[in-house]
């Protein structure tokens, strides 16, 4: 109590101090004439300013001495009636009578500090009085006199303030993601029975994704995307790859964006996306067998256009090399020269033609505020190598649905049906130097169509069907033209979001043709799954 | 091929032409209902989340990227809250007028002090927000702070309206002052009283009505409750007496229940966000709902 009168002692001289000083200037001059004296009020006010500052200062310390008492007596108090830990704060109901903010009753008389620091931003408790004796209905201890202090890791954010991620200052986002798997299978053959480069490739234990990505904003008009991604074969030796790495901008007019560097294609659902992401251990057929083991990504630029109607509606058109593995059915050289039984000619590019075109439309609805839907259209135009002017086309077409409750927590109950197909037409020449008895064109179409049940949290339950027709041909024996289907299904839990296990069981079936014998596969994985650091947050 | 292009025009002027009024996006429905105090019928609010789901998990559904594109305002917590799903649909919707220092983007943290910034950041203590409880709105005397903030960002872009949106803050602000009293006066006979939550949504509520909300029934922030856990805490509660769990609608209230009947306490259903529990359609009534739920319970 004698800290109080003391403390009440130390305001009265402070407003008092204000009061005569400050008050002259307000009754005697009103707001125009304050600018005509402005050199000498200028002087004055900031001469008062600091006395006032130091004023205040000596409140505050008094004023924290106080709340410590009260904090200590309280916790003698509370803690000898029930022994358990206690809140260390004062009560706000009972000590906010007591103590009125210096803040509240001295600004309010300095004009000037008024627009010079608060205009632009919040100093919202300091405006309100507080009401005489009832509930305090300010409260500066709950906004700072620094809004800045809160910045974001927003794009856009100017080149010397650096973004902020869990708590720290980084110019950059660093995110680490280990993908691991147990396989066991019937067949001794699993990397030929699986078609993507992240599958499980043997019997045993499989570390096929292993990924350092990084982001961030690279200037106010760029940002910056990387995942380069560690694999270990079947021998345990490391292979990199750099999966991604592309600026973007994130300032052109008219809604559109432009992307340039390595980058996955944007055709589909699936193919844009990384593994981690993935809601299986492995690769839909028709991913692997039509856009390759990596999918369908390369050197390249794209531009994509949000069109201006009141639905999600968004073109992309992109331009890639296709050269190689990652542009698997198009200008791939192929595994020891060889693709669909042919020599390739393996060459540079003669023009356009050569290069890989991929357009795509995607709109999205929702269909009430549970429900979404997205559809979209892709196709993927270019060469290929097996002859001097074959061609392949491929075109795709993808569907999503998506329930998730109004209640839902941590992003549970949900419910996602995703369907993609795909339609090839390879020109199938005759080889380098017309090597190859005949020219053929392969139609050959393929699907999947998945479903996954977040019946709990933390908890999905997943079920999906592959088919790939490939066109019968008497001329080739080559493993990927095998007609194929599939069924699978899973069972995951995600402790966090930033950790995952996972249990699939597959059945394969492989269609006997001119060359290839049928046969049935089973495989059982175990998949495991961590991520360190600020892993950016995933597209819809 | 005249009538496509009529029906193309007509869409085309369609989501041109809706500008009469501010376009405001409001991330979160606490944000959205303090927009609508200031703005009135002179905005167009759309609100991302609902207000019955878990706002840490939201999908980012590209409808959202098309409201975003047109809006004029963007409020958002800045708090990290929305980190999961905020970020990618500003990216898609490439709109400079929201970007981080245009008046256009309303950081609702700006200029609030944090509660519970943790000083070491791990996850193996969970979902902890870096920046601190990111769960501010409650607390009215906080609440007064946004929608002051709020005003100044909607007269900064719509300068016509500004004295509509100045008064209809003052009105806010006097009418927050004035309910304080009541709410004040019906907490005080609990003050010091320790109650129970799902998840600690709460420390500001608290900080403000001289609670001491601070057993959870997750044992970490976002971690479901263990079995093991659920044991401490009936312990914890019947040693302290606590006769109220808040629990929130997206929380599995089964839980809560089985806590409830082993200790005596009644579960009190509580929201951050208006509209979250029935005839809260402002942020005031949350208020009073809250305040006289939980007065009811400690009774």
């Amino acid at each position: 109590m004698k800290k109080f009168i003391l403390v009440t002692l130390a305001i009265f001289p402070v407003a008092a101090v204000s009061a005569q000083e400050v008050a002259p200037v307000l009754t005697s001059s009103p707001a125009p004439t304050v600018s005509n004296a402005t050199p000498a009020t200028a002087a004055d006010v900031e001469a008062l300013r600091q006395q006032v500052q130091s004023l205040t200062e000596t409140v505050k310390t008094l004023q924290q001495q106080v709340k410590d008492q009260q904090a200590a007596l309280e916790k003698a108090n509370l803690t000898s009636e029930s022994g358990l830990p206690q809140n260390p704060e004062p009560s706000p109901i009972a000590g906010a009578e007591n103590s009125p903010t210096p803040g509240a009753s001295a600004p309010p008389r300095f004009p000037t500090e008024d627009t010079s620091v608060v205009s632009s931003t919040t100093a919202p408790a300091v405006s309100g009085t507080p009401a005489p004796g009832g509930f305090p209905t300010t409260d500066t201890s709950v906004v700072t006199s620094a809004p800045e202090t809160i910045s974001s890791t927003g794009p856009g954010a100017s080149l010397t303030q650096p973004i902020t991620i869990g708590g720290g200052r980084n110019y950059m986002n660093i995110s680490f993601d280990g993908l691991f798997g147990l396989a066991y299978s019937s067949a001794k053959d699993l990397d030929n029975i699986e078609v993507g480069d992240h599958d499980p490739q043997q019997r045993g234990f499989n570390a096929r994704n292993i990924e350092l990505a990084f982001d961030g904003a690279v200037d106010p008009y760029f940002e910056g995307f990387a995942n380069i991604v560690f694999k270990l074969d079947n021998d345990n030796q490391t292979d990199v790859e750099v999966e991604e790495a592309f600026m973007q901008t994130t300032s052109l007019p008219f809604n559109l964006q432009l992307k340039a560097g390595q980058f996955f294609a944007a055709f589909g659902r699936l193919n844009p996306t990384h593994p981690h992401t993935w809601d299986f251990v492995d690769t839909p057929l028709v991913n692997g067998l039509f856009l390759g083991p990596d999918g369908l990504r390369g050197v390249g630029a794209q531009t994509s256009w949000t069109l201006p109607l009141p639905w999600y509606s968004q073109l992309i058109f992109a331009s890639q090399n296709g050269r190689g593995s990652t542009g698997f059915s198009f200008r791939n050289p192929g595994d020891d020269g060889m693709f669909f039984d042919r020599i390739t000619t393996d060459r540079e590019a003669r023009g356009l033609q050569d290069f890989v075109w991929i357009p795509r439309w995607e709109n999205s609805v929702d269909l009430s505020p549970t429900q979404v839907v997205l559809a979209g259209v892709s196709g993927a135009f270019g060469s290929n190598e097996t002859g001097a002017n074959s061609r392949t086309q491929i075109y795709g077409a993808d569907f999503l649905y998506k329930w998730k409750s109004s209640h839902a927590e941590g992003g549970f109950p949900f419910v996602k049906w995703q369907t993609e197909f795909m339609y090839r037409r390879f020109q199938a020449g005759r080889g380098a130097d017309e090597s190859f008895p005949v020219a053929e064109t392969f139609h050959d179409w393929g699907m999947y169509s998945q479903v996954l049940w977040g019946f709990k949290k933390g908890w999905v339950a997943g079920i999906r069907g592959d088919y790939v027709d490939m066109q019968d041909s008497k001329f080739t024996d080559d493993l990927d033209r095998q007609s194929r289907w599939r069924i699978s299904a899973n069972l995951t839990w995600y402790p966090t979001e930033f950790s995952k296990i996972r249990l699939q069981y597959n059945q394969d079936f492989l269609e006997e043709n001119f060359f290839l014998s049928g046969r049935q596969v089973e495989s059982v994985f175990l998949q495991w799954e961590f991520i360190l650091g600020s892993h950016g947050a995933h597209k819809f | 091929m005249k009538k496509i292009l009529l029906l193309l025009s007509a869409i085309l002027t369609c989501s041109f032409s809706a500008h009469a009024k501010l376009n405001v996006v409001a991330t979160l429905p606490d944000f959205g209902s303090l927009a609508r105090e200031i703005g009135g019928d002179k905005i167009d609010l759309v609100v991302l989340a609902k207000a019955t789901e878990d706002p840490h998990f939201v999908d980012a559904r590209p409808s959202f990227v098309v409201s975003l594109r047109n809006a004029d305002v963007l409020i958002d917590g800045g708090a990290e809250l929305e980190l999961g799903w905020l970020p990618p649909l500003l990216q898609n919707a490439r709109n400079p007028k929201i970007e981080i220092g245009k008046p256009g983007r309303v950081q609702a943290s700006q200029g609030i002090r944090l509660m519970n910034i943790p000083t070491n950041v791990t996850r193996a203590a969970g979902d902890v927000h870096a920046l601190g409880n990111p769960h501010f709105t409650v607390d009215p005397i906080i609440a007064k702070a946004i929608a002051q903030h709020i005003a100044q960002s909607f007269s900064a872009v719509d300068a016509a309206n500004a004295g509509f949106y100045d008064a209809n803050y003052k009105k806010f602000e006097a009418t927050i002052n004035a309910k304080l009293q009541g709410w004040g006066a019906i907490m005080l006979p609990f003050q010091g009283q320790h109650v129970a939550a799902y998840h600690d949504s709460w420390p500001y509520f608290a900080h403000r009505f001289g609670l001491n909300i601070d057993v959870f029934l997750e044992p970490k922030p976002g971690i479901p409750p263990s079995p093991s856990h659920l044991t401490d805490v009936i312990g914890q509660m019947k040693a302290q007496k606590i006769k109220a769990i808040i629990v929130e609608p997206y929380h599995d209230r089964r839980i809560a229940e089985k806590v409830a009947s082993s200790t005596g306490a009644k579960v009190v259903d509580f929201s951050q966000f208006p509209g979250g529990i029935p005839v809260t359609d402002s942020y005031v009534r949350l208020i009073d709902v809250l305040v006289s739920r939980l007065a009811d319970a400690l009774k």
